[in-house]
């Protein structure tokens, strides 16, 4: 490990550091927006961490992925905004009533906002609009409502646009406004001294970004004004709809809902935006950076299951890649192969040994017979290192291999019926990864289903994969450093499938072997002869799995279901065998590529405060890690733990209602303990201080929320919790 | 003011009455005023435009200063005191007024004035029912302003309830009731016919790339051909709908369907019982869609017919929901509909066997009023919400924050609502209930292969 950093602590704490980041005014981020740009960001640990190499390759992986995901929401986006920007930009007042946008954006709000920034930036840098992003919680009240609504547009500068002259104008504005001062009023007066001008209505974006949390009786008001107004300020409303449209006519009556023009628009849903992510950037095979099956499916399983939240998911995946680097510099190797090759030279002893304590390295080592070579690579750090580059080598080898082999797959067994594998890239990725495929039930019923097809059906099917393997070779691939090799490797692979399935083209449908079909007339013992129902159901079950057995054994009757049989016995060993291959069974040092500590994600990005409390209440010394409160069982009750804990564990014992006056009597025998001789004497009278004590552990119960005081009955306590 | 009168029945036909009135009481601004007016009907029925019209009309042609505002917008009486002031004053830069005392000190100020030279002020307040939420010296002093203010001035308020609603403890003065009916069918229909030529001029323009569509447009678009189909969408929305600018819009909306047949030769313009027929369709499902003002994207008019029918099946099946949200929802509906006294019976495997009684079997026979999906949710706590939670999902899920935090979105979504203490859900006494309905939660569950009716006493 490198110097302790102040900021690493065995401990699970959590630093404050005040970076500014605090004030949410619109200025302040703007400003750090351009200095992000310049100077590299987050600071926050020391050069010690930032200087390592792991966190160089760490910043520089990260970096490259997170502008690909930009880029990918950017262009997903862009078609909705393309609409919606022109959708405000051809609004003019033609009838007096407020043209409406409703976006429909999907359940998941927060990460809708990066959205409408979108939008802002768009509508900004067309300069037809000033824009104002209204959140509910600004809008409890209708003056509220109005005050930030306004303070919004008129504070809104829309970036450097502005010239020289204005920009005063607008300082000056901004000085003499004051949010009491923002009304309806004002902004017509604004308005008509900025923009009257100006030909081309300049108009005013209101942004709901959250229209359900709105009160109804709020937004009715707010909407009845924007109208009245709609004939002098150019307003356009633009509404963020979660779940649909209905809400909308469900939350505005008539006389409101008469008032609008409404337009809906559809963004593309979270699930699908989270395919994109996966299919283009994760399962890229341009990163050397790879989740394991099970990581993966944690991640998704979040996703899908919890929160539909595409920003979560990414930074769950951000954790994974720090939590992965982290471990330390030998992890620095897991960047591109010529990078990688640059820092092996690098590497100090503790880092070598670290990759000799590898899982991988080890069945690595018992594979060389050479008794001598083991020794040195054991030993000897300078020998390893002129290893390692072969086995970083195999490694990304083995990696671009699988993802081509995985396009291959996933294109034959996407539209199965059932779909025994799951159809989309993600799912069959995660079961390559977690099993060896081909001896799964879902793969041999695939593979079943597959030698049941048509002659067409088969044939279109597995050209389709041998050219979509094709372009991924030449498009995805080849530009990377060992695209070459890596093509080289699965070219003639392919090739062999190709030449057998010309040959299941040509294959006809004459049975060629005839032999076998005589015997199957053979048994033709007559059922007549039975005596009793039961003897006849065993010979009818016997029939059935000899019938069974000779299917098995029999060979395919024809000659082009042998020629089947052969390709998909081809495919199956040369890439199913070959390329997919388990996380287990993947080349040594794998692991450096790979993140599969999944346990530790789980407990630090899924928070589970019951049980955390739990724990802490029941088992002090889990956190408090002292001397005194070790339990040797998790129910023991010692008179040196917490008074907090005590009270928590006896009032587990009891049921709904509590009584306070046993409770006592049982807190003080366990913090009296095994002095049984006085107990007789002290019966009536309580020790003052274990009452007080007591009572403040039954006040801290009561603010932790486990406890209630019972108003029905009398000196009791109610428990909250099941 | 005959000729304010003359002006204004030009522009509002079938409201000559009213503008006699109107005009009898505040034509004349050397007369004097009426203190208040209030003025009353439905909306559509003109109230606001013959208003405000008739405010321009006395601006331009007499020496009278008007305001017109809408009650809505003042949310504090300063800003309606300010708004009313600026309107008046008309340009003499911003005047303070912090309460009504300052207002009708500034009032008297100009009555004082010699230099004010204008005889009249007219005020005309929208949605006057707001008023009465307002500070309480608001509405009293509107009605008495003239009074107050020693001005001629007169206040015209504008609401669609009747002045009894405006009546409490303390009383208000007396002021002119004046009620604006609704339009009857033939009044309906003079109205909507009324823009024959507008409506000429633009579908002129329309057409005017099409040369042989605008020839056969010119000859067919009659005042007759136009009453004819004001008179069959009449027959259909008149029931449905007397609000005029509804009507109109959707009038509009459906003119260029019921041209479409007639333009391409395939229907005669005097054929009216095929016009109908084809019509029909089209205007029923316009009659679904009415207030809603959903409009249709012109490139995506055949993608967004689904839009049209919501039915509840389509909206469960479109809502993205993630996995344990769904069966948070259907649990959410399941504690909403049950007694909770029903809990163990239909959630615990072994919960041992149940007498059957005379009584409960009599109690239990269900009719359709005491079906509890029929009655509506009941409230429930989030501790039994989570029980029923990890009752019907077969696997194993830790009680976490993403968990918990589902709740709060679906109560975001308006799918789960707070019933009482949303302040203190830390004490476990919040109490929440399902808005959803009975064939939502089908869908839902059908969606997750969960039978909700199973686990529903109702169906029992």
């Amino acid at each position: 490990m490198p110097a302790m950093d102040p900021t690493i602590s065995v401990s699970k704490g959590c630093f404050v550091y005040k970076n500014g980041a605090t004030r949410a005014g619109k200025k302040a981020s703007s400003k750090r927006k351009h200095s992000v740009g310049s100077s590299s960001p987050s600071n926050l640990l020391g050069t010690e961490i930032t200087g390592q190499p792991f966190y160089e390759t760490y910043n520089q992986t990260w970096r490259q992925i997170s502008s690909h995901i930009t880029d990918l929401q950017q262009r997903s986006y862009a078609r909705t905004l393309d609409q919606l920007v022109e959708f405000v930009v051809s609004q003019d007042a033609t009838d007096d009533l407020l043209p409406t946008a409703a976006l429909l954006t999907g359940i998941n709000q927060p990460d809708h906002l990066s959205q409408f920034d979108a939008l802002t930036r768009r509508l900004h840098d067309q300069r037809s609009a000033q824009v104002c992003v209204l959140q509910s919680r600004d809008c409890s009240t209708l003056k509220a409502a109005v005050e930030s609504m306004v303070f919004g547009l008129v504070e809104d500068d829309g970036g450097e646009e502005l010239g020289e002259e204005e920009e005063d104008v607008a300082e000056r504005d901004r000085k003499r406004l004051r949010r009491s001062q923002c009304t309806m009023k004002q902004l017509k007066s604004w308005y008509m001294n900025n923009f009257s001008s100006e030909r081309k209505p300049y108009h005013l974006v209101v942004i709901l970004p959250d229209f359900e949390c709105f009160s109804a009786g709020v937004l009715q008001d707010l909407i009845l004004i924007l109208c009245a107004h709609c004939d002098e300020l150019p307003f356009v409303l633009v509404l963020g709809v979660a779940t649909a449209v209905s809400a909308v006519h469900g939350t505005l009556p008539y006389h409101v809902s008469s008032k609008i023009r409404l337009r809906v628009f559809q963004t593309q849903a979270a699930p699908v935006g989270l395919n994109e992510v996966l299919e283009k950037v994760l399962l890229s095979p341009k990163y050397a950076f790879h989740l394991s099956g099970k990581a993966f499916k944690f991640l998704t399983h979040i996703f899908l299951y919890y929160d539909f939240s595409v920003h979560g998911f990414i930074q769950g995946f951000k954790y994974c890649l720090m939590e992965h680097f982290f471990a330390g510099n030998a992890f620095a190797l897991c960047s591109e192969y010529s990078r990688a090759l640059s820092r092996i030279q690098q590497l100090t002893h503790t880092d070598m040994e670290s990759i000799r304590r590898l899982p991988s390295f080890r069945p690595y080592v018992e594979g060389i017979n050479d008794c001598k070579r083991v020794i040195a690579i054991l030993t000897d750090d300078e020998y390893l290192k002129k290893k390692l580059p072969q086995l970083l080598r195999d490694c990304h080898i083995h990696f671009l291999l699988f993802r081509s082999a995985l396009e291959f797959l996933t294109e034959l067994v996407c539209d199965l019926p059932r779909c025994p594998l799951g159809k989309l890239r993600r799912e069959l990725y995660v079961h390559c990864l977690n099993r060896p495929l081909a001896s799964t039930s879902e793969f041999k019923e695939c593979w079943q289903m597959l030698s049941f097809l048509s002659r067409d059906e088969f044939v279109g099917k597995v050209k389709r994969s041998l050219e979509k393997v094709e372009s991924f070779l030449t498009e995805e691939i080849a530009p990377l450093e060992l695209g070459e090799s890596c093509a080289a490797v699965l070219r003639p692979q392919l090739v062999e499938i190709r030449r057998a399935l010309d040959e299941v083209i040509e294959a006809s449908m004459t049975p060629v072997t005839a032999s076998i079909s005589e015997d199957t007339r053979l048994p033709s013992t007559d059922i007549s002869q039975v005596a009793s129902r039961q003897e006849l159901k065993a010979q009818l079950l016997q029939r059935s799995k000899e019938d069974k057995h000779r299917q098995d054994q029999r060979q395919p009757t024809s000659e082009f279901a042998r020629a089947l049989q052969k390709t998909l016995r081809l495919i199956e060993t040369n890439l199913v065998l070959d390329n997919l291959r388990c996380l287990q069974d993947a080349p040594p040092l794998h692991e450096l590529f790979v993140f599969n500590d999944i346990a530790t994600v789980r407990r630090n990005i899924i928070g589970a405060p019951r049980a955390a409390l739990h724990t802490a209440l029941n088992n002090p010394h889990f956190y408090l890690q002292c001397k005194c409160c070790e339990l040797r069982e998790q129910s023991l009750l010692v008179s040196t733990l917490p008074d907090l804990s005590v009270a928590y564990k006896l009032h587990l014992e009891c049921g709904r209602m509590i009584n306070l006056f046993d409770w006592l009597q049982a807190f003080r025998s366990v913090l009296n303990g095994g002095d049984d001789e006085n107990e007789e004497s002290n019966q009536e009278q309580i020790d003052p201080q274990i009452q007080a004590r007591f009572t403040r552990a039954v006040a801290e119960l009561q603010f932790l929320g486990y406890i209630k005081m019972s108003k029905r009955k009398t000196d009791h306590a109610t428990r909250l919790t099941w | 003011m005959t000729e304010i009168c003359a002006a204004m029945e030009a522009l509002f036909p079938c409201r000559e009455a009213t503008i006699e009135t109107l005009g009898d009481l505040i034509g004349d601004c050397e007369d004097v005023y009426p203190s208040a007016i209030y003025l009353f009907g439905h909306s559509g029925t003109g109230k606001t435009s013959i208003t405000r019209e008739f405010l321009r009309e006395c601006g331009r042609r007499q020496k009278v200063r008007t305001a017109h505002l809408n009650a809505i917008e003042c949310y504090t009486t300063k800003i309606m005191l300010e708004n009313l002031l600026d309107s008046l004053a008309s340009g003499q830069g911003p005047i303070k007024a912090d309460n009504m005392l300052d207002f009708v000190e500034q009032l008297r100020r100009w009555h004082d004035d010699p230099e004010g030279l204008s005889e009249g002020f007219l005020i005309a307040v929208d949605n006057a029912e707001r008023l009465r939420d307002m500070d309480a010296n608001v509405l009293p002093v509107l009605l008495r302003l003239q009074q107050l203010t020693k001005l001629n001035l007169c206040v015209i308020l504008m609401s669609q309830l009747p002045f009894e609603k405006f009546y409490n403890k303390t009383g208000l003065s007396d002021v002119i009731i004046l009620h604006l009916a609704q339009y009857n069918k033939g009044e309906t229909q003079r109205i909507l016919a009324s823009d024959f030529s507008q409506m000429r001029g633009n579908l002129i323009k329309k057409y005017a790339k099409e040369h042989d569509r605008l020839e056969i447009f010119k000859e067919v678009m009659t005042e007759d051909f136009y009453n004819n189909y004001m008179n069959i969408f009449l027959s259909v929305f008149y029931k449905a709908c007397r609000d005029l600018p509804e009507l109109q819009l959707t009038a509009r909306k459906c003119f260029s369907i019921y041209l479409e047949p007639v333009l391409d030769g395939s229907v005669e313009a005097t054929d009216i019982s095929r016009l109908w027929r084809h019509i029909a369709g089209p205007l029923r499902s316009a009659l679904t869609q009415i207030y809603m003002r959903i409009e249709k994207p012109l490139d995506e008019a055949e993608g967004s017919t689904n839009l049209e029918d919501q039915s509840v099946r389509k909206m469960a099946q479109s809502l993205e929901l993630p996995y344990y949200a769904k069966y948070l929802l259907i649990a959410a509906f399941l504690a909403s509909h049950n007694a909770a006294n029903q809990d163990k019976r239909l959630f615990v495997k072994h919960h041992g066997k149940q007498r059957k009684r005379m009584q409960t079997v009599n109690a239990r026979a269900k009719t359709t009023e005491k079906m509890s999906t029929f009655v509506g949710p009941k409230s429930f706590s989030i501790d039994r919400l989570l029980a029923i939670f990890y009752a019907i999902l077969e696997e194993k899920v830790g009680l976490t924050c993403n968990l918990l935090s589902q709740i709060s979105t679906l109560v975001h979504l308006k799918l789960l609502s707070f019933v009482s203490g949303e302040q203190n859900i830390m004490d476990g006494s919040a109490r929440l209930e399902c808005t959803v309905g009975l064939e939502f939660v089908l869908q839902i569950g059908k969606v997750v292969g969960f039978n909700v009716r199973q686990y529903l006493c109702d169906f029992m």
